[in-house]
């Protein structure tokens, strides 16, 4: 039997019939397959992401298979997943030059549980395969360290701080300015001088995704950090609690003020499942963050449960999307950090860097 | 959504142009837009009350450096030194020297 001969161009034809869902436009024209080999009636080529964590990885490969399955002549596909992030962020001389995006994980007032969720999310991106770098900037409380299980200081090489690696995670603290129970008493100047110091004189390297735990409300760091940065965008972390909400809007606003794409909220405390009988309890009302985003048109992440158990993990300084990771919670945090993969790729999709062009006059 | 800058040239010294997102274009001299920096030296914080007297800036004022701040202003390190302006895009928007911009200001974007 004379075998057809399969086409490069066929190939692709028919693979332009796979869109992703959240940039809408087709794989092929978006540039994500790469390395097309074609061997008789075998075809093999890479769908290369924008992001390791991405949401619809494996529907993409399953319509890409169908597809190309279907051409006349073709009797293996042999699909690689890659990802390559993206960045919108322009030239950089700094320290800073190796990270692609830099995301802001904000709250309007304390205790809503936003280190553990900057903790587990930027622990989650590395699961998935991604290079992640987390700055805990909270000059107030800084907790990152304990829940990353490595408080202690941080050695300087060549005049650049080292970050601290933990659970696949490159780490740096405020708390590390100060050891042990000493406070962080800091006027504006200091708090300013060290964030910009954290950015640029610690040796992030090579980061796909740069997470900054940032103090809650709208003060001096926040300032610092939309001045000193390009962000990709911010999180915003709330309770389901009206009080909580409300303030957290003011940051939402002056975060918008700034022009800081905002990525999403993530309504953590959600509700509790009772120990005891498995029942759910909304504890704090339930509800108030996703209605808070549909009306300003902002992604709604996923909500997290109140459970006894992240809050065991992050104190033994194991994340509970580690720590265990079969469990309810771990799942959910894994969902919200591929959900916001997605909503970092639209972000870098659909936005372009500032320069100042010289010319003469 | 307000209109967003989608290119910056600084035209040697002298000017500074902005391409908006909208399609419009602006094109600032320096000494116009040391007259309206908005930093703490120059506008009283707490009444807003105008502290710069803008007939101590020359007319042929000098722009030496423009950097991006962020994602929504422009730094402005002007010839006589003054570099502690935050230009946010909104006010440049909004101080835009064009005719149309001045003879309508319902199409301004406050």
């Amino acid at each position: 039997m004379p075998a057809t001969n399969v086409e490069e161009s066929q190939v692709l034809e028919a693979l332009k019939s796979v869109e992703d869902p959240d940039l809408h436009r087709d794989i092929v024209s978006l540039g994500f397959i790469k390395n097309l080999r074609i061997c008789e009636g075998t075809v093999a080529f890479d769908i290369n992401l924008t992001t390791p964590a991405c949401p619809v990885k494996e529907l993409l490969e399953k319509q890409a298979r169908r597809a190309v399955a279907a051409l006349p002549g073709v009797e293996q596909v042999n699909i690689t997943m890659k990802a390559e992030v993206k960045t919108a962020r322009g030239p950089d001389t700094s320290a800073l030059k190796g990270v692609k995006n830099i995301v802001a994980v904000g709250s309007g007032k304390g205790g809503v549980g936003k280190s553990t969720v900057a903790a587990n999310l930027a622990v989650a991106f590395a699961l998935e395969g991604a290079k992640v770098g987390l700055l805990d900037a909270d000059i107030y409380g800084p907790s990152i360290p304990i829940m990353m299980g490595a408080p202690g200081e941080t050695p300087i090489r060549d005049n650049l701080i080292q970050p601290k690696v933990a659970h696949g995670v490159k780490f740096m603290s405020m708390g590390f300015f100060a050891q042990g129970d000493q406070p962080l008493i800091w006027r504006g100047p200091m708090a300013h001088r060290a964030v910009e110091q954290c950015l640029t004189d610690v040796e992030w390297g090579d980061l796909d995704y740069l997470f900054v735990d940032l103090p809650p409300g709208t003060g001096d760091v926040h300032l610092t950090l939309v001045q000193t940065v390009s962000l990709t965008g911010a999180v915003i972390v709330s309770t389901p609690q009206d009080v909580g909400l409300t303030i957290s809007m003011k940051t939402l606003r002056m975060l918008q003020e700034t022009k800081v794409k905002i990525l999403g909220i993530v309504e953590n405390m959600s509700y509790h499942l009772c120990s005891h009988c498995g029942e759910r309890e909304n504890i704090f009302g339930h509800g108030g963050a996703k209605e808070a985003a549909k009306k300003m048109d902002i992604p709604f992440l996923g909500e997290i449960p109140l459970d006894t158990e992240i809050r065991k993990n992050a104190d033994m300084g194991v994340p509970i999307v580690i720590g265990q990771p079969d469990s309810a919670p771990a799942k959910t945090y894994r969902e919200i950090a591929r959900a916001l993969a997605a909503q970092i790729s639209i972000a870098n999709f659909n936005s372009t860097k500032l320069e100042v062009v010289e010319e003469p006059a | 959504m307000k209109p967003h800058p989608s290119g910056i040239r600084k035209l040697g010294n002298k000017r500074l142009e902005l391409l908006w997102n909208d399609g419009h274009e602006s094109v600032y001299s320096f000494g116009l837009l040391r007259r309206n920096c908005q930093c703490a030296m120059c506008v009283d914080e707490r009444s807003g009350e105008v502290i710069l007297d803008p007939k101590t800036v020359a007319e042929d004022m000098e722009g030496l450096k423009v950097d991006v701040v962020g994602n929504y202003a422009l730094g402005i390190t002007f010839g006589d030194g003054h570099s502690t302006g935050i230009f946010t895009f909104d006010h440049l928007r909004k101080t835009c020297p064009c005719g149309e911009c001045k003879e309508a200001p319902l199409s301004r974007v406050d």
